[in-house]
């Protein structure tokens, strides 16, 4: 039996069967052969044409297998990302496993007196100083949408505090091209020029369609530009089953698949061979309150689905963990966002976002996110599976130890035992230890250690010249936007 | 159980074939149109809300519901000349230009129509002098506005702006809604509510109309 994801010494999940992943191909090209998709984009729609796909008069757009499976052999099987540093930092491809937060919450809370307030500048440069510092978060989006500065300067304003803020790799929003190319020029101040950019992406871009079935024009210009750019970039439905998707898991899969597919045609149109993200998520609607709810089983089926299409069309895997819909760091919260980022690494997911979201994305805890900290760290312990080499069977030290003796003191406990997992958060501690060191939660231990990195931690900084580029990108984008 | 109570329970159950049966049955038997809405069709539908607040009933069954009872008022309707058909107000609604995305809008529509409203959809991407123009043409109690794109937000505020300019603003009450909207950006611009999904949209418009 062939597994879709397997791990370490031999740890092995999938969610479809291999008749199954088979089933979902056929279904979306079905989707997109006669259902078709509404493209808002002239360029994308010439490209399209040209390609071969039929548009009809009512402005469908149906593309044929051909060109869907043209476009999925061009797209490279294997991306990497690059840290500020120029170092390589994410090997996406197979089933290695990334994590990291999400973009534009609305509120933020304070770990320090617990108020939940709209966030600021300072807040998203102290929140993304704490993912620079945690050790199990790969990369970082920008957290907060920033309430302090002006609606159009929100996402390069964003960009520029997490450039400055953290090392590490990141995920951008952007509302439009012209974003996209301040963005890009930022990073090239700091990555040693576009070229070189180009070749070492620093970045990776989000990109969505609006489900079902419509390709907006700012999300496929975008596209373009990531194309053009090899930005790393996914088309990502972010699908409300029961409204913008099916209800059922296998439905929404089926589209969402379909749009990203669709998507991933014209981006190989435009740029053969760029990078591209194949991932999508599910927050499905709840039929009593109406909300988007994350983290249900459903989604994290819908992601196992998505992983399992990933592997079989050899492209990197996009999805989510970490988050949750509950309004509040509470055990909800600790429950949802640890089956995600448990299964998530299970699943094989490559790049997962998300990781601190509560409320369902309107609100962020640094709390959650120093707790999945912990979380990612026993599941990576954990993915590295069972050694059963010679070594590692031990029979030399039962040997030496025998009946009624103590592994303690022998070799073998002293040369492996560090390869245990250790914990940073969690209290193993007797109970008179844990009471004399102030009988703390474990949300109470989170919330001191998210305050005190987020007060004392310094970045890498960012050269001074860089710095002075990053500043005049933003103030020529302020003149050019009339702020 | 009577005829009407018989009807009444086919809404709540969401059969149209039934709906439609019953109500051919009884203009045969010659009940009177209004009755057979006021009584029979509309009592189903306020008895699924009742259910829906206590949590018995989720939204699709309340869809279900309403298409249900949209069966019967069809048949009921050409015979009502001259009379108005009883709507519980008018709701004119769009995503406001420069955003395309109508999943939540769609979804505060389909409730409110659920609930008795009659509901004019102007679409996506609705230029400002479309709203007014929808205003001046069919009178409604509610104009509803909704944003997904924070770039598109202040859209909405042009909008209130053209409705003072106008003199519409007193005539109808503004609500507003999408993700990046909050309590606190419906009151800096002047809007009458803000409602952050479909359920409290619609429980919104009801309370305003009182």
């Amino acid at each position: 039996m062939r597994y879709a994801s397997k791990k370490g010494a031999g740890i092995a999940f999938r969610t479809l069967t291999a008749e199954q992943i088979k089933e979902i191909h056929s279904a979306s090209c079905r989707i997109l052969n006669e259902v078709g998709v509404i493209v808002h984009h002239d360029e994308a729609a010439e490209l399209l044409k040209k390609a071969g796909a039929y548009t009809d008069a009512g402005g469908r757009t149906y593309l044929s297998d051909a060109l869907v499976e043209w476009a999925i052999r061009t797209a490279p099987s294997r991306v990497t990302i690059y840290n500020r540093l120029g170092a390589p930092a994410m090997f996406l491809e197979d089933s290695n496993a990334y994590f990291g937060t999400g973009s534009d919450t609305l509120m933020y809370i304070d770990p320090a007196g617990g108020e939940r307030r709209p966030w600021n500048r300072e807040d998203v440069a102290a929140a993304v100083r704490l993912v620079d510092n945690l050790p199990q978060l790969d990369f970082v989006m920008s957290m907060g949408l920033l309430s302090d500065v002006d609606k159009r300067m929100i996402y390069r304003e964003q960009y520029a505090l997490m450039l400055k803020n953290s090392v590490k790799p990141q995920v951008i929003i952007a509302e439009d091209r012209s974003t996209v190319d301040d963005i890009f020029a930022m990073a090239a101040a700091v990555a040693g020029g576009k070229e070189k950019l180009m070749h070492q992406p620093l970045f990776a871009l989000y990109t969505e369609p609006t489900s079902p079935l419509q390709l907006p024009f700012e999300s496929v210009d975008k596209l373009l530009a990531a194309a053009e750019y090899k930005i790393p970039v996914n088309f990502a439905c972010g699908a409300l089953a029961g409204a913008s998707t099916p209800v059922t898991v296998a439905g929404t899969v089926a589209q969402a698949n379909a749009e990203a597919l669709c998507g991933l045609v014209i981006h190989q149109l435009k740029n053969p061979g760029a990078p591209f993200l194949y991932g999508y998520g599910d927050s499905p609607l709840d039929m009593r309150t109406m909300q988007a709810i994350y983290a249900v089983p459903h989604a994290l089926l819908l992601q196992g689905s998505l992983c399992d299409l990933a592997r079989f069309y050899a492209l990197p895997s996009w999805g989510y963990a970490g988050c949750s819909s509950s309004k509040m760091c509470d055990e909800q919260a600790v429950i949802e966002a640890t089956m995600f980022t448990l299964m998530g690494a299970l699943q094989g997911c490559n790049l997962m976002h998300d990781v601190f979201y509560i409320e369902s994305g309107y609100t962020g805890s640094v709390e959650l996110l120093v707790l999945t900290n912990e979380v990612i760290s026993r599941v990576r312990n954990m993915l590295q599976g069972v050694d059963t080499s010679p070594e590692y069977m031990a029979v030399e030290a039962v040997k030496r130890v025998g009946p009624g003796g103590n592994f303690l003191g022998d070799e073998h406990t002293a040369r492996h035992f560090r390869e245990t997992w250790q914990p940073d958060l969690s209290d193993f501690n007797s109970y008179d230890a844990w009471a004399a060191a102030g009988a703390k939660s474990m949300g109470q231990r989170a919330r001191e250690k998210a305050r005190q990195i987020m007060a004392t931690h310094q970045p890498v900084p960012v050269s001074a010249e860089a710095e002075q580029e990053i500043e005049r990108i933003l103030r020529d984008a302020e003149k050019r936007l009339c702020v | 159980m009577s005829k009407y109570q018989e009807l009444a329970n086919a809404v709540i159950k969401g059969d149209t074939q039934q709906v439609k049966q019953i109500t051919q049955q009884m203009l045969d038997a010659g009940e009177q149109p209004l009755a057979i809405i006021n009584e029979g069709l509309i009592q189903g539908l306020n008895e699924v809300g009742i259910r829906f607040k206590e949590g018995e009933m989720f939204v699709p069954e309340m869809m279900m519901a309403a298409q249900a009872m949209k069966g019967g008022v069809e048949l009921v309707k050409p015979l009502m000349a001259g009379t108005d058909m009883p709507t519980a107000g008018t709701v004119v609604i769009g995503t406001v230009k420069g955003d395309l995305h109508d999943i939540g809008k769609n979804l505060v529509i389909m409730m409110m129509e659920s609930s008795g409203f009659n509901v004019v959809d102007l679409g996506v991407d609705v230029p400002v002098d479309k709203f007014i123009q929808a205003v001046k043409d069919h009178k409604p109690q509610v104009v509803g506005m909704s944003a997904l794109l924070t770039t598109t937000m202040p859209v909405m505020k042009e909008v209130i702006n053209a409705l003072d300019k106008e003199n519409l603003r007193s005539a109808v009450k503004v609500v507003i809604g999408g993700a990046p909207v909050s309590k606190e950006y419906a009151d800096e611009i002047g809007a009458d509510g803000y409602a952050g999904d479909a359920v409290v949209a619609t429980e919104m418009c009801k309370q305003l109309l009182n």
